[in-house]
């Protein structure tokens, strides 16, 4: 069975598909609801509860769209650039890491 | 009799014109009648009853009508369906302080100003938690509604009201506030005998939108084609907010963004506000949201899945289920039952249950999953969402919402009330 994970959403507009082009990360994207591309950043289980201890106002939602939501835009957009910058999805060690420190 | 509304009864108001109010102020002051200065849920459902969106009720429920309402779903005449207690409480110290009595007149006041009477006719005191089961089905204080309940303080006054000082209704919801009253001329007005009403608490994405059309088109065919003879009501219940819900000016506009851009021709479209603080009571919600629109003037309301529910307490389907059990002809609009609307990725458009044979590939429109793009300030395509009305969220977001378009603990503190009640003069 694989390994569950514990996504955060990143909902793609223009401006941030032509970042994921030039980062090689494009085809990452998944379409859903008309063609709107959304970027599931994964989380493992124990990185669910820290994002959600440091920004408690975030909560999983189990019933519908299986995710972490109501992390403010600051905090996604972080989450974006680092991607960008890493070029890669396993971003969250480092992010919760900048974020405790 | 015009202008009949619940029950059969005619729409009463019980609001003094200003000189009589004046004068019945300066009476009351004079003889020295006790004070209450109310909070904003009692002042929101003092306005309530005295312009009839609560009708018949005249005034805050006795013990026999809670009794009632809780066990039979009825008011103490036995015969008029009511689902919700509408009850004033008061805590033993200040009902002590007070010396409120039985038969006294109270004169509240909402911040500091005067307001209105209240005939006291009974004092009395209820079970909560007795009271959160038969409305909510639970006393798990997790329910809002349930909380709400045992937050009441202890003691509980029932009697008629009369309102002495009209709220002001501030901007943006000034043009959007009619009492039932004002809202059955603005149908005259609009040449419409079928009026179809939409309940609302959220933004609208274009789920709810075809949720209102194909409520029109369904309720609109056995009519003639002349000239327009009816349209949708959009009443926006604008109330006591949690963290995380829609600001109210962002429902508000952007409910009126779906006219002013065309998505509905302005003429068979019109959106307006209650006031009401949700209870989430689900299927009993559901009825009191029938009896209030059928004091608008209401002949259709809309119901779609897990109407004015919240977490799993109820079956998505309980708010449909309950009007069955109703004694007919007791409600005076016709309930219309809504099954999910989504977006089929093969039928390429938002379809209706009932019709879509793509179950398996369907996009839900999960209010969750919309607040998670708005929040990203990604703009939607215009078949999920009107740009218009995104737009018109990011612009609530600036222009009353401390950059958020979602309630937050600032907005809470910060925000421009509703309504005020300003000295009497």
């Amino acid at each position: 069975m694989a390994e569950e994970t514990y996504p955060i959403n990143l909902w793609i507009n223009e401006e941030r598909l032509e970042k994921l082009q030039a980062a090689g990360l494009a085809g990452m994207c998944k379409e859903v609801l008309a063609g709107l591309k959304v970027l599931a950043v994964p989380n493992t289980a124990e990185q669910r509860d820290k994002v959600l201890k440091l920004f408690p106002m975030a909560k999983f939602d189990t019933a519908t769209t299986k995710s972490i939501e109501l992390l403010p835009k600051a905090v996604k957009d972080k989450i974006f650039d680092l991607i960008v910058s890493k070029k890669s999805l396993d971003v969250m060690a480092d992010f919760i890491k900048s974020q405790e420190k | 009799m015009e202008n009949i509304g619940h029950g059969g009864k005619e729409i009463v108001e019980r609001v003094l014109p200003k000189d009589a109010a004046i004068k019945r102020v300066a009476e009351l002051k004079a003889a020295k009648v006790k004070e209450l200065d109310v909070r904003l849920q009692m002042a929101t459902e003092v306005i309530d009853i005295a312009y009839g969106f609560f009708s018949p009720l005249e005034g805050f429920m006795t013990k026999a009508d809670v009794d009632s309402v809780c066990n039979n779903m009825l008011l103490a005449d036995g015969k008029t369906v009511w689902s919700i207690p509408i009850v004033f409480d008061i805590s033993e110290e200040d009902l002590k302080k007070s010396d409120i009595k039985q038969y006294d007149e109270v004169l509240l006041t909402y911040t500091g100003n005067p307001f209105a009477v209240f005939d006291i006719t009974d004092i009395y005191t209820l079970d909560k938690k007795e009271v959160a089961m038969k409305v909510y089905g639970t006393t798990e204080d997790k329910h809002p509604g349930v909380k709400r309940t045992y937050q009441y303080q202890d003691k509980f006054l029932g009697g008629k009201i009369t309102l002495l000082n009209p709220p002001k209704i501030n901007e943006p919801f000034t043009r959007f506030w009619l009492t039932p009253k004002q809202m059955r001329e603005r149908f005259k007005e609009k040449g419409w005998e079928m009026i179809i009403n939409h309940q609302t608490r959220n933004v609208p994405h274009t789920g709810h939108e075809w949720l209102m059309k194909g409520a029109y088109l369904g309720a609109y065919g056995s009519m003639m084609v002349d000239k327009p003879r009816g349209g949708v009501l959009v009443n926006a219940i604008i109330g006591s907010k949690r963290p995380g819900d829609y600001i109210d000016e962002a429902i508000i506009l952007c409910q009126e963004a779906q006219g002013k851009n065309g998505y509905f021709r302005e003429d068979i479209f019109l959106t307006t506000c209650s006031l009401w603080d949700m209870r989430y009571a689900g299927p009993r919600e559901a009825v009191f949201h029938a009896c209030l629109r059928t004091n608008l003037g209401c002949t259709h309301h809309m119901f779609g899945r897990d109407h004015a529910g919240v977490g799993s307490y109820y079956d998505p389907y309980d708010a449909h289920r309950i009007f069955n059990k109703l004694p007919e002809g007791s409600i005076g609009l016709k309930p219309i039952f809504n099954l999910d609307w989504w977006f089929c990725p093969v039928c390429d458009e938002v379809t209706y249950m009932g019709l879509c044979g793509h179950k398996d590939k369907k996009a839900s429109f999960s209010g969750t999953l919309i607040r998670s793009i708005i929040q990203d300030g990604v703009k939607p395509p215009r078949r999920i969402f009107r740009p218009e009305v995104f737009d018109m969220i990011m612009e609530c977001a600036e222009k009353y919402g401390f950059g958020n378009a979602f309630v937050t603990e600032d907005y809470l503190k910060r925000r421009n009330p509703v309504f005020t009640i300003e000295p009497l003069k």
